[in-house]
């Protein structure tokens, strides 16, 4: 007779009654559910073993079973580490949040020399006085910034073009930094700007300082140029050069770039991955449409938008996955962010993603005119009349003020999706966020009507083609690669 | 493989009813006369120099020592051949009692080992140091005495058993001492962790404040009857994990070790997974290749599986670790049954007393890189040991001809 | 059933009380509300619910949008159950979650 137990012995048997930890199922297309836990773990299940496991009747040792107590689905033992491990996660995916706002975001001015029709804010003008933040707002601001208790704080410059007040750029990044002395805090700057009138001493101040650069790149010449007219029409070939110049002077990894997708982008994704392989870039961040602008301005965000920029999306993910089969690395970065939240114990701190949202306790935004708003599209809802947004103002507000605020405090909570209809039983409910000024800007309310939303539908569809994909080996090998 | 104790020796002038006396060996003929008696002199050949405390000699030359009265200086004879290795700053345990002795430390070796006891509170399939539940509590003042002799310049010892926490406060003593008798010297700790699921045990033990430690914990599966199948024991995974919890939550290091073989393989992409999402903080993770020894002998069909089939498993495990940022490494495989891919992972490891290489590897350019293999896989290896042939050659794995001479 | 009254197709559900909660078909109606409005009301044993589609629909696609909230009021049934017996924990969790102490003190 043996000294050693058979696995029999050990494992769960027909009479072992397991509990259900708490969880959330959606279904799949073809005949499969997808389960998710309270930390965004799940696995794939056929409709017949999801019925079991719910009724108790699921097979102990079962490759179903075995998944699902492994990934915190059920418990069987009496003193199981499984609920201890669950609320660990718990802790490390919500402790982003007692850090606070960690995005603050300074518009230096308004003035801009470019025309892009999908901006709102922007003032073609020479008028410093009228649209120039003052150095008494920046040091108002600064007060503010560093009130939150955040240990992380990026400081954002944004505008119009902010590099047209750079004085300005320069004041607030070496009054942060002699108020940091004190708070040692880790400070970070990013500066978003054209670059069309970036000249390299600016350049070699942002390296001195570590201010990392943000550019706009839109695509191909023709596209960039079309969307992003200038006298000159030049603004292609001065971001190019602006690009290569930002990375000699302000180093490599120092140098980004985003797009911003209009319909004319839409039938074109290859080319503009393309435009960002040829550039250098070792990824790009297909942004979904903009609904502020016209589409508010006329009350219309029409579904067709939502499925035409879903094919966008996913004709430029199948392209860069093609890119990466073929030994190119080259990420997706709305993906990695999503796949993240996924496969991570972590929040992967993206503020246009979370719940509760971004708005004030992720993000921040001080206007040229010392206006305080939630969110850096809460400022172009304001630009465009509509200021539910708008928290206070720097000399007239505390920070008390501004984060207690009503204008915060009742979209943050009506729109928290652990609670709001259809996404509180939502499983993909913890990859997903809360967007109340999207849902304002185009439903008419902080919480949204989901069924008719397209953030839901674009996020949705997204999350389940992303599970989809890390069900084949070799795709997973590539995605896993990118978080 | 090196032979470390025997029982065919012969001691003289040792009391007869003496436990255990270490002897520090030295090789130095002009050692100063104070330093000589506290150690024991390496007679290998000519007239032994005066004034050590004991001799050592081999018994196919017993005349060297013929001239030491050992009514006032105790002699040892080794077996000859098996005992050649001994060295300067050597130390040599000696039985009297029991008629044996064991080389407990070795200054050259990259890996030294200090046996606390051999009671464990698991029973693994594959266990190389099966346990026993002899009161062995002896060996807790054999080791106190042992770690002033030890080198100071030592990089690294582990402390093993059994379950050496099992020895509850002289553990904590033991490591206590590494650290003043050691205070350069890295302590690696092989232990199931399950001790450290009490917290007050694992603040004591945070509380030595050793200077560089690590806990090594197997962990065989994400699913928790698996992993207490494999180390027959029930509760064992909960105990584990709790362990390795509080260890992290004081600031303490922790290695997850996994050996691999039938009952791991399979879910092993899972485990990693699971170490990445739930133990995301461990130091590192230490991917291991089955040894021939203790229980595996008798365990072997439920065990054994030839390296080269669970290559995707090893691919997909790794990967996951790599990918969330874990440190991996993969030990005791050899480089021809590992994905070429894995290949930065593999650590040398296999201590050099056990290590060895088969005739299948004969004429192999990679027998520097590769780690070998335990002596005891003589007994069941890989079918697809190949060797790594110079360029030219037609089975050759290597770098095609054109760019021999570059790397 | 379908009921051609009206100019446009409208169907009507009815779910037993002894089996659904109105809670259930309720939140699984919500889900269908881009495309179809529901009137809800309660008769003796049974949940009625009365489907009118927000825009023209041929009666086939009636038919198959119905027997997919009849689908949804199933699932929702089940999440019913499946937050009824997870509550618990799930409270527990958050709690933890959200604490200034951790397990460590508990």
């Amino acid at each position: 007779m043996s000294r050693f137990g058979a696995l029999a012995d050990y494992a769960p048997t027909l009479e072992t009654r397991y509990q259900l930890l708490p969880f959330r199922f959606a279904n799949l297309d073809d005949g499969r559910c997808v389960v998710t836990n309270m930390v965004g773990e799940y696995a794939l299940l056929s409709r017949a073993d999801l019925e079991d496991f719910v009724h108790h009747r699921l097979v102990p040792s079962s490759r179903a079973y075995d998944d699902l107590k492994a990934k915190h689905f059920l418990v069987d033992g009496d003193d199981s580490v499984a609920v201890d491990l669950l609320v660990l996660k718990a802790r490390t995916k919500a402790s982003r949040l007692a850090q606070f706002t960690g995005l603050h975001m300074f518009v230096t001015t308004l003035r801009c020399e470019h025309a892009c029709p999908y901006c709102q804010v922007s003032r073609q003008s020479e008028d410093r006085a009228a649209f120039d933040m003052s150095e008494a707002t920046a040091d108002r601001g600064l007060e503010l910034v560093f009130r939150s208790p955040s240990p992380t704080i990026k400081i954002e410059f944004q505008g119009g073009e902010s590099a047209l007040n750079f004085g300005l750029v320069r004041y607030i990044v070496e009054r942060a930094e002699e108020i940091n002395r004190t708070e040692g805090r880790d400070l970070a700057f990013v500066i978003a700007t054209n670059l069309a009138i970036v000249t390299d001493e600016m350049l070699q101040y942002c390296r001195e300082h570590n201010i990392f650069v943000s550019t706009s790149l839109d695509g191909p010449a023709d596209l960039h140029n079309r969307n992003r007219p200038r006298a000159g029409r030049d603004s292609y070939e001065r971001a190019v050069d602006g690009i290569r110049r930002a990375r000699a002077i302000v180093g490599r990894d120092r140098v980004s770039a985003l797009m911003t997708t209009t319909r004319d982008s839409l039938g074109r994704v290859e080319e503009i991955v393309d435009e960002y392989l040829r550039q250098g870039f070792g990824g790009i961040f297909l942004r979904p449409l903009s609904p502020y602008g016209f589409a508010v301005k006329t009350k219309s965000y029409a579904a067709y938008d939502a499925d035409a920029w879903l094919d966008f999306y996913f004709r430029g993910l199948r392209y860069i996955l093609d890119l990466n089969r073929r030994g190119y690395r080259f990420v997706e970065h709305y993906a990695s962010l999503v796949l993240g939240k996924m496969l991570t114990p972590f929040d992967t701190g993206y503020v246009d993603l979370r719940s509760p949202a971004g708005i004030g306790i992720g993000a921040l935004i001080y206007n040229y005119d010392g206006e305080v708003y939630a969110s850096d599209e809460s400022r172009m809802l304001a630009e465009m009349g509509d200021t539910s947004f708008r928290l206070g103002n720097v000399h007239r507000d505390t920070w008390e003020d501004i984060m207690t605020s009503e204008a915060l405090l009742r979209p943050l909570e009506a729109s928290y999706t652990g609670s709001a209809p259809m996404c509180s039983d939502c499983a993909f409910e913890p990859y997903c966020g809360a967007d109340p000024v999207f849902h304002h800007a185009t439903q008419g309310d902080a919480v949204g009507h989901k069924p008719t939303s397209a953030f839901c539908r674009r996020n949705m569809t997204i999350f389940k083609h992303l599970i989809g994909l890390l069900d084949e080996p070799e795709t997973r090998r590539i995605l896993l690669g990118w978080i | 493989m090196l032979t470390l104790a025997t029982r065919t020796l012969e001691l003289r002038g040792f009391p007869s009813d003496e436990v255990s006396r270490h002897l520090l060996l030295s090789e130095d003929r002009q050692l100063p006369e104070p330093l000589r008696r506290s150690r024991a002199f390496i007679a290998r050949v000519g007239q032994p120099p005066s004034g050590f405390a004991a001799y050592v000699g081999f018994q196919d030359r017993p005349e060297l020592l013929e001239i030491i009265d050992h009514a006032q200086t105790p002699v040892v004879l080794l077996p000859a051949t098996d005992f050649e290795y001994l060295s300067d700053g050597d130390v040599l345990r000696v039985m009297p009692r029991g008629n044996a002795a064991r080389a407990v430390y070795r200054r050259r070796s990259r890996q030294n080992f200090i046996l606390t006891t051999e009671r464990c509170n698991n029973f693994c399939l594959m266990c190389s140091q099966p346990p026993k539940r002899d009161d062995d509590s002896w060996l807790v003042d054999d080791i106190l005495r042992l770690l002033p002799l030890i080198d100071r310049g030592t990089p690294e010892i582990t402390i093993t058993g059994g379950e050496p926490t099992l020895l509850g406060d002289d553990f904590l003593r033991i490591l206590s001492a590494c650290e003043s008798w050691l205070p350069e010297t890295a302590i690696h700790i092989l232990s199931n962790g399950r001790t450290f699921a009490d917290l007050d045990f694992a603040r004591r033990y945070a509380a030595v404040g050793h200077h560089d430690v690590m806990v090594g914990i197997p962990l065989y599966s994400d699913v928790s009857h698996l992993h207490d199948f494999v180390v027959q024991a029930k509760g064992a995974f909960d105990e584990t994990v709790r362990g390795i919890l509080n260890l992290k939550s004081l600031g303490q290091r922790v290695e997850i070790r996994v050996v691999l073989h039938q009952q791991t393989y399979r879910r092993l992409p899972q485990l990693a997974q699971f170490i990445a999402r739930n133990l995301r903080f461990v130091d590192q993770v230490a991917l291991m290749g089955l040894e021939m020894t203790g229980f595996t002998r008798a365990n072997l069909p439920l065990l054994w599986i030839d390296p080269i089939d669970y290559q995707n498993e090893l691919e997909q495990a790794v990967d996951e670790l790599v990918a969330h940022g874990v440190r991996t490494s993969i030990y005791n495989h050899q480089l021809c049954v590992l994905p070429e891919r894995l290949w930065s992972f593999a650590r040398k490891s296999i201590s050099d007393w056990k290590n060895e290489y088969m005739p299948e590897c004969h004429g192999c350019t990679k027998m520097d890189q590769c780690g070998g293999f335990f002596s005891s896989a003589h007994l069941r290896y890989s079918d697809h040991i190949r060797p790594f042939l110079a360029a030219g050659s037609d089975r050759s794995y290597g770098m095609p001809a054109h760019q021999s001479g570059t790397l | 059933m379908v009921d051609e009254g009206g100019g446009r197709f409208s169907a009507v559900l009815c779910f037993s009380t002894a089996v659904y909660s109105v809670e259930a078909v309720k939140r699984a109606a919500y889900r269908f509300t881009d495309r179809l409005s529901f009137d809800i009301s309660l008769r003796d044993q049974e949940i009625r619910c009365s489907v009118t589609p927000l825009a023209d629909m041929t009666k086939v696609d009636l038919a198959s949008l119905t027997a997919r909230v009849r689908n949804e009021v199933l699932d929702q049934d089940l999440r019913e159950r499946i937050a009824a017996e997870t509550a618990g924990v799930r409270n527990v969790v958050l709690a933890y979650a959200f604490s200034a102490t951790g397990l460590q003190d508990s």
